[in-house]
């Protein structure tokens, strides 16, 4: 455990002094695998369905907001379908525009979720992130893992279907284009899956987030694991009264190694205070004041000092033998 | 002569001014009525184009149908069924939005408050420094 626990504060001490370039790599890291993703899923505009263009979008994200790689990863997702077909593209946008007016009015600090979620959902691990975000945010955070979901299944829905979008656009026939919406709203808002998600999801944010809220002892290890029986549960019921069909296998276990990996990351980052290295500048009447402030270590990380108790290398010295003991009978 | 206590305070204060502060601040200015006011405006905003969003998908969806049916359809039934409709969403979004403007009006003012008597210690180490 005291291992653990230096490890943590070796973090938090890595963390603090390099913040603002560890932040730049993750949200790089971050923007390109979503970007990589977007593009092996779709990859219908071959122009920016390039490695370069990936790695310099990339880098520009690694310095902006993270609302705004939320913006610039819909835009691309927008021109993919623009390619393949208009009407999918119109109706995505319709529907990102509804995301956008949800999810700026009430959860518009969890961009990082909206952008996991699919991420997630294609390691297989979805729940993770609304197990998370009952910890880290507030019950609208459902909102943001609720656009995910949708993206996640409506990108689903395109890559599983393309041939027959593509058709709709190579068509010249209006009545064609226009029949087409049905089809394609059809497919992309009819999933019976996706509901059942969303709908779960926003449960287990908002069970999450209310139990670990309780004064009472241990309520983050209550709320985490009622938070991993609700989500089966509500999974379960969902499947048998929408008649959707899912593994009930994979529900549970990838429950309950999302909440192993939600339970790893609560070590590490919740119960931590990861007070930034703050850099802040003001004034007195007499002085400029330009101060690094930087969070102080609780756990010291053992200084390791090998100590040979048999090891003598002169026997005639009786001293440092008895100094030895000495030592001994201290510690 | 420099105050270590003092400078740690100011730090501490600069670091909320700089951060969530900002945002409290702001919130702080505003009456709590005036706040959760223009909130919920803006919500009702933002339903109403969600709103016209979803009518422009709804006609998209059967558009053919839509096209055909228009003028044999009661038109003022139509448009007072999406009225109806209209209200409903607006009222159900604009309650969650009071709830959440309300929510984030008290967390703010709760955080000035602390502000607020770190303030005064401040103030207080001033006139101890004399």
């Amino acid at each position: 455990m005291t291992t653990l626990l230096v490890i943590k504060e070796q973090l938090m001490g890595f963390f603090s002094r390099f913040e603002a370039y560890i932040v730049a790599v993750l949200k790089f890291i971050l923007s390109m695998i979503a970007l990589l993703l977007i593009n092996a899923d779709l990859g219908f505009m071959q122009k920016i369905d390039n490695g370069a263009i990936v790695l310099i979008v990339s880098l520009i994200c690694s310095f902006l907001p993270m609302n705004l790689i939320v913006l610039i990863l819909a835009a691309f997702i927008l021109l993919h379908l623009y390619s393949l077909s208009l009407e999918c593209a119109v109706i995505v946008a319709i529907v990102f525009v509804l995301m956008f007016l949800l999810y700026f009015r009430f959860s518009p600090r969890d961009a990082c979720a909206v952008i996991l979620t699919p991420i997630c959902y294609m390691l297989k691990i979805p729940y993770v992130v609304p197990l998370t975000l009952g910890f880290v945010g507030t019950p609208m955070s459902c909102v943001s893992v609720g656009c995910g979901t949708v993206v996640y299944y409506m990108l689903g829905y395109v890559k599983a279907n393309a041939d027959r979008l593509a058709k709709s656009k190579s068509s010249s026939d209006p009545e064609s284009a226009l029949g087409s919406f049905k089809y394609i709203i059809d497919g992309l808002l009819g999933s019976d899956k996706m509901l059942l998600f969303v709908i779960a999801f926003a449960v287990v944010v908002v069970v999450v987030y209310m139990i670990k809220s309780l004064p009472v002892d241990y309520s983050w290890k209550i709320a985490l694991g009622l938070g991993v029986v609700v989500n089966i549960l509500v999974i379960l019921i969902g499947c048998s009264a929408l008649e959707v069909e899912l593994s009930v296998g994979g529900v549970i276990f990838g429950t309950l190694i999302s909440a192993l990996i939600v339970f790893v990351i609560q070590f590490f980052i919740f119960n931590v205070d990861y007070s930034r290295t703050e850099n802040v500048q003001f004034e007195d009447d007499e002085y400029f004041y330009y101060v690094k402030a930087i969070p102080k270590m609780s756990v010291e990380a053992p200084d390791v000092n090998v100590k040979r108790m048999n090891y003598r290398d002169d026997y005639d010295d009786y001293d440092d033998e008895e100094d030895d003991d000495d030592e001994l009978d201290y510690l | 002569m420099l105050n270590e206590d003092r400078i740690a305070l100011m730090t501490k204060m600069a670091a909320y001014e700089a951060s969530q502060g900002k945002r409290d601040i702001s919130v702080s200015g505003f009456f709590r009525g005036d706040y959760i006011s223009f909130g919920v405006l803006k919500s009702a905003l933002c339903a109403t184009i969600g709103f016209g969003l979803v009518i422009a998908m709804y006609i998209l969806y059967d558009i053919e149908g839509f096209l055909t049916d228009f003028y044999k359809m009661d038109v003022a039934a139509f448009v007072k069924d999406i009225a109806v409709k209209y209200a409903v969403v607006l009222v159900i979004y604009l309650l969650i939005s009071y709830v959440v403007y309300a929510y984030r009006y008290s967390k703010a003012k709760k955080h000035l408050k602390k502000y607020l008597s770190e303030l005064k210690q401040l103030e207080e180490i001033y006139r101890s420094e004399g």
